[in-house]
C-alpha cells in the first residue's frame, strides 16, 4: 500500500511536468499578451513596457521561458499575476479558502441527497416516485448552470416581501455592514450568504449522480448474486442493502475522486453570477487577460488536486471493496 | 484604457429575465437626447445645503483594487479608490473640469510660465496628525514619480516634458518651487491628484531608499498604515467582495458654516463581478448608486416614482468610439512588399473615401437600436462632457445616403460588372476586413450596424470578432494586416494628453502608427497644432488651437466617430445635496454629500 502511494506519487511529477508544458505552450500560441494593456494605454510609455518585457522574459521562445518558469518553480515561486498585482501564491491561496468552503459544502449536500435518491429509484423502477424524479432529473441535467443561477437570483428578487428569501443575501459572501456584527453574527451572515450559491451548485450537480447512482444499483440488482441471495431466503433488506448497495458504491467513490478535483476547479459562471470570489472565475478572468503565471499557478493546482483526489479515492476503494486488497 | 468584461452568455441570457419593460414597452419607448448644456448650467450655480453627519454610502465597482499605491497605479480600477486618500497640489472641479486650489491654496507664475511657486495651504493633516509641509511635495515629485526604479509610473510618462524633468524645490515648509524645462500649458492640470498625488514623506521614504516603494501599498498593507490627506481613508478591504472607507475626521474642507467634511461615516464598495447582480442587488436596496445600462433604463424609470430612488440622465458620457481605416503606407522590410495592399492604400488615404463612409453611418439607429435612445452622434476627436476644450462646431458628416454614393461616385468607385458590389476607378473590387473586439456587447451591435452601412454602400465587407488584447497588438505591429477596425478609447478634459493618438510620431496613431515624418498634409498641421497647443499659456488663444485641431480631424476623418452612449445614474432618494453634473456625474461632490435623517 505505501509502496504503491509512493509510486503513483513520483508518476504524477512527469504529468504535471507535461500538462504545464501543454498548458503553456497554448497561452503562448494565443495572439496578444497580458502587456496589451499597457501598451494600449496613452499614459505608458513604451519605455515602461519595454523594461517589463526585459525583466520577465517575455520575448523569448516559450520553451525558454517555460525554462524559467520551471526553474522559479523549483524554489516555490508561482510567478507575478500582471491581471492582479500581486504574486500569484498569493491570489490563490485569497480563493482556495473560498473555493474550498463552496464545493465542499455543495458536494456534500449532493451526495446526502442524490445517493439516497438513486438507490430509492433503482429499487422502485418505474414507480412513480422513479418517473418524477427522472423527469427532474433530466430538467436539472440539461439545465446550464449560470442559468440556473440567474433564475434563483431573479426569484429570490421577485419574492422579496416574503418572509425567509427577503433574508436571504443575493450573492457576494458577506453584507456591506460586515465588520460591524459581532461574532456569531459574522458566522451567521456568512452562513446566509453560502446558501443560494449552495442550492444551485447542489441542484445542478445532484440530477446527473442521482441517474448514475440508479444505473449502478440497477446493474447490481440484475446480478447473479443477488437473485442467489433471494432464492435462498435473505431478507428483502439485507439482499439490497447489505450485498447489492456495497457493490454498487465501487464505482460511485472513483466518482468520488475526480469530483474532489472540482473541489478546486470551482464554478466559473455561477461565481461571477453570484459573485463568490473561487478559482473558477480567478482561472476564466486569468485566460482572458492572458496572464502566464496565473492560468500556469491554478493549472498546477488543479492537475495536483486531480491526481490527488484520484489518489485518495483508490485508497477509499481498497478500504470498501475487500477484492481489492489482494 | 478600462474595459467592463462581461460575461456574454449572461448577458444573452438577462434581456428576458432582468432586462424589466417587456419589449412592447421597448418598441414603444422613444426617448429623446437631453438637454445637457442646460444641466451643466445649473450644476455650476448649485449652492449645497449644511449637511448632517453621519451614515454610509453603498456603491458598486466590477473590478478589484490591484493595489493602493497611487503611484504604481496603471489602471482606473486602482486610482478609484486611491482618489479619496491622497490629493494633489490642485484638483479638477467636479463640475467645470478645470484645476483649482487644493493642497496648495494659491501660486504665481513667471512671466515666460517656467517658474511657479505654490503657497502650501496652512493646516492641513496628514490622517497620523504630522502637519501637511512642502516637504512632502518635493518629495513625492523628487523621489516617488520622477524615481527610474519605480514601475510602472505613469505619472512620470506625463510629467516628464519633452524627457526633461520639473526641477522641484521647497522654498521653506510652506512654499515650493517648479521651474519647467519649456512651457507646458496642462500643467496645473498635471499636478492635480489624479496624476500627480503628495504621499507622507515620513512614511514612506524608508520604503524608497531600501527600493521596496514599488511593492508596497499593496492590496496586503494593514488599512491604518495607510496614511493620507484625502477625505476618506482606507478602512478595510475584503478581496473579490468589498472595499470600505471610513471619514477622514482631519480632512482640512469645511463646508460654509464650518463644519468639517465629509458629512458621510463611512463609504462601502461592493465588488460586484456580474451586472445582472449588480441590477438586482440595487433595486433590492443593497447598493445606493447605479450606473444604469440603455437597455436597463426604461425599466429603471418604470419603477422609479413607486421606489426610492432617482434615475439621473446626464448626457454623452466621455470616451468614445470609432471606425479607422489603415493608412500604412511603410513596405515590409523582410518581404519588401507594402503592409498595405496599395490597391486598398489608394482607397483608405483618400480623405473623399473617408467622408462617404462617414456620410453612411446610420448613427440614430445605433442610438436607437444598441442604446435604447440614450445615445448622442459624435462628430469630433472631444465629447462635450470634456469641457472646456470641446469644440461643438466641427464639420458634421450627417446620415446621408445619396450624397455617400455620389461622392464614391465621383471618386470612380462604381459597379462596373453588376454584380452588387462596387469596383474602384481600376477595376478591383472594393472588398475588406473589418475588425472589433469581442466581449463588449454593445460595440459588436454597433459594428453590425457599421457593416450594413458599409454593405449598402456596396462594399464587400468581412466582419470579425477577435479578443482586445490580440486585435490591440495587431494595430501597431508587423505585418500590420488588418483593413478597418472599431475600436474606443477613453477621453479627459485635456486634448495635450491625446498627443499620442493625434501627433504622427504616437504610438497610439493607430492608422499609421510611429511615423517618422507626417505622411500627409494635414498630419502635419495636427502636429504643428500640438507642438504648440501645449506651450500657448494663453487660455483663449490655447482654446482656438485645439479647436483648430478638432476641425481638421472632424474634416479629414482618420477616426470616422460614431456614437457616445448617455450616462444614466441612479441613485438612492435617501441622499441630499446631489448635483447632477453632465461632465462630473453625481458624486463628484461627495464630501458634500449627506443623508437626510427624516426620510430615513
Amino acid at each position: 500500500m505505501r509502496d504503491e502511494i509512493i509510486r503513483r506519487m513520483l508518476i504524477s511529477i512527469p504529468q504535471l511536468l507535461i500538462m504545464s508544458f501543454i498548458a503553456f505552450l497554448f497561452i503562448d500560441l494565443a495572439p496578444g499578451d497580458i502587456l496589451a494593456k499597457y501598451r494600449f494605454d496613452p499614459r505608458i510609455s513604451s519605455e515602461t513596457v519595454e523594461k517589463i518585457e526585459e525583466k520577465y522574459h517575455f520575448d523569448d521562445p516559450a520553451i525558454i521561458q517555460f525554462g524559467y518558469w520551471l526553474m522559479r518553480l523549483v524554489r516555490l515561486d508561482l510567478g507575478y499575476s500582471f491581471s492582479r498585482e500581486a504574486n500569484v501564491s498569493a491570489v490563490i491561496a485569497e480563493r482556495f479558502l473560498n473555493t474550498l468552503t463552496l464545493s465542499f459544502f455543495s458536494i456534500l449536500l449532493t451526495w446526502l441527497v442524490a445517493v439516497p435518491l438513486g438507490i430509492y429509484a433503482a429499487v422502485r423502477q418505474y414507480s412513480w416516485g422513479d418517473r418524477i424524479m427522472s423527469v427532474i432529473s433530466y430538467f436539472g441535467m440539461s439545465l446550464p448552470s449560470f442559468f440556473l443561477a440567474l433564475l434563483l437570483m431573479y426569484t429570490v428578487y421577485v419574492g422579496r416581501d416574503l418572509p425567509i428569501i427577503s433574508a436571504l443575501p443575493m450573492g457576494g459572501m458577506i453584507s456591506s455592514n460586515y465588520e460591524q456584527l459581532s461574532w456569531p453574527l459574522k458566522i451567521v451572515d456568512r452562513a446566509a450568504h453560502l446558501i443560494l450559491p449552495v442550492i444551485i451548485l447542489t441542484i445542478h450537480a445532484l440530477a446527473g449522480l442521482q441517474r448514475i447512482s440508479r444505473g449502478n444499483m440497477l446493474e447490481e440488482l440484475r446480478k447473479q448474486y443477488v437473485i442467489t441471495a433471494r432464492a435462498k431466503g435473505l431478507p428483502e433488506n439485507k439482499v439490497i442493502y447489505k450485498h447489492a448497495l456495497r457493490n454498487a458504491i465501487n464505482p460511485l467513490i472513483t466518482l468520488f475522486g475526480f469530483s474532489f478535483s472540482s473541489l478546486l476547479s470551482g464554478a466559473a459562471l455561477v461565481e461571477i453570477i453570484i459573485n463568490w470570489p473561487g478559482m473558477g472565475s480567478l482561472m476564466l478572468a486569468a485566460v482572458r487577460a492572458q496572464d502566464t503565471f496565473l492560468v500556469m499557478g491554478s493549472m498546477l493546482m488543479g492537475g495536483v488536486m486531480l491526481i490527488l483526489g484520484n489518489l485518495l479515492a483508490d485508497i477509499l476503494l481498497v478500504v470498501a471493496d475487500p477484492r481489492m486488497r489482494k | 484604457m478600462r474595459f467592463k468584461g462581461f460575461v456574454i452568455i449572461t448577458a444573452a441570457a438577462l434581456i428576458s429575465l432582468v432586462g424589466c419593460g417587456s419589449i412592447k414597452d421597448r418598441k414603444a419607448s422613444k426617448v429623446e437626447g437631453i438637454d445637457y448644456m442646460a444641466l451643466q448650467k445649473k450644476a455650476e450655480t448649485f449652492v449645497p445645503e449644511i449637511g448632517t453627519y453621519g451614515g454610509e454610502l453603498i456603491m458598486s465597482t466590477i473590478s478589484d483594487p490591484k493595489s493602493f499605491n497611487p503611484i504604481t497605479a496603471t489602471e482606473t480600477s486602482t486610482s478609484e479608490f486611491t482618489q479619496y486618500i491622497y490629493e494633489g497640489l490642485t484638483r479638477i472641479d467636479g463640475v467645470t473640469r478645470m484645476p483649482e486650489p487644493n493642497l496648495a491654496e494659491s501660486w504665481e507664475v513667471s512671466e515666460d510660465g517656467l517658474t511657479w511657486i505654490f503657497h502650501i495651504r496652512k493646516g492641513v493633516l496628514w490622517s497620523d496628525s504630522v502637519p501637511f509641509s512642502a516637504y512632502d511635495v518635493e518629495f513625492s515629485f523628487n523621489d516617488l514619480i520622477y524615481n527610474e526604479d519605480i514601475n510602472p509610473n505613469s505619472a512620470r510618462d506625463i510629467l516628464l516634458i519633452e524627457g526633461k524633468k520639473i526641477e522641484v524645490t521647497p522654498l521653506d515648509s510652506h512654499r515650493v518651487k517648479f521651474v519647467l524645462p519649456t512651457p507646458f500649458a496642462p500643467f496645473l492640470r498635471t499636478v492635480n491628484g489624479g496624476v500627480a498625488p503628495i504621499l507622507p514623506k515620513h512614511r514612506y521614504e524608508k520604503f524608497v531608499k531600501s527600493g521596496t516603494f514599488s511593492n508596497a501599498l499593496g492590496i496586503q498593507t494593514p488599512p491604518d498604515s495607510m496614511v493620507g490627506t484625502g477625505k476618506f481613508l482606507l478602512d478595510s478591504y475584503v478581496s473579490s467582495q468589498k472595499v470600505t472607507f471610513r471619514r477622514n475626521p482631519l480632512y482640512w474642507e469645511k463646508d460654509s458654516a464650518g463644519n468639517r467634511l465629509p458629512y458621510l461615516d463611512r463609504l462601502v464598495y461592493m465588488i460586484v463581478s456580474d451586472q445582472n447582480t449588480e441590477l438586482l442587488r440595487f433595486k433590492r436596496g443593497e447598493i445606493d448608486v447605479l450606473a444604469a445600462k440603455g437597455e436597463d433604463y426604461p425599466g429603471l424609470k418604470k419603477e422609479e416614482a413607486k421606489s426610492n430612488y432617482t434615475v439621473f440622465r446626464l448626457g454623452p458620457a466621455t470616451g468614445s468610439s470609432f471606425l479607422f481605416f489603415n493608412q500604412n503606407t511603410l513596405t515590409d522590410s523582410e518581404t519588401g512588399k507594402p503592409y498595405v495592399d496599395p490597391v486598398k492604400q489608394s482607397w483608405f488615404r483618400n480623405p473623399r473615401f473617408r467622408k462617404a463612409v462617414a456620410h453612411a453611418l446610420d448613427k440614430e439607429s445605433m442610438i436607437r437600436i444598441v442604446m435604447n435612445g440614450l445615445g448622442y452622434p459624435q462628430w469630433g476627436p472631444m465629447t462635450p462632457s470634456e469641457g472646456y476644450f470641446y469644440n461643438p462646431d466641427v464639420p458634421r458628416q450627417e446620415y446621408d445616403l445619396e450624397k455617400a454614393k455620389k461622392i464614391l461616385a465621383d471618386e470612380g468607385f462604381k459597379d462596373s460588372d453588376g454584380d452588387g458590389i462596387l469596383e474602384d476607378a481600376d477595376g478591383n473590387t472594393v472588398e475588406f476586413s473589418f475588425i472589433t473586439n469581442s466581449g463588449n456587447n454593445v460595440r459588436v451591435k454597433i459594428a453590425e450596424i457599421i457593416r450594413k452601412d458599409l454593405e449598402t454602400l456596396g462594399f464587400k465587407v468581412h466582419f470579425q470578432q477577435m479578443e482586445f488584447n490580440s486585435l490591440v497588438q495587431r494595430i501597431d505591429n508587423r505585418p500590420f494586416n488588418w483593413d478597418a477596425i472599431l475600436l474606443g478609447l477613453t477621453g479627459g478634459p485635456e486634448p495635450h494628453f491625446g498627443k499620442n493618438v493625434w501627433h504622427s510620431s504616437g504610438t497610439l496613431h493607430m492608422w499609421f502608427p510611429r511615423q517618422k515624418e507626417p505622411s500627409t498634409e494635414w498630419e502635419a498641421t495636427i502636429d504643428t497644432l500640438f507642438v504648440s497647443g501645449v506651450k500657448e499659456l494663453d487660455k483663449a488663444q490655447r482654446k482656438a488651437i485645439y479647436d483648430e485641431w478638432q476641425r481638421v480631424a472632424a474634416e479629414k476623418l482618420p477616426l470616422i466617430y460614431t456614437v457616445l452612449n448617455e450616462r444614466t445614474v441612479c441613485i438612492s432618494n435617501k441622499f441630499k445635496n446631489i448635483n447632477p453634473s453632465p461632465n462630473g456625474g453625481v458624486l463628484h461632490n461627495i464630501e458634500k454629500i449627506y443623508i437626510d435623517t427624516e426620510k430615513q
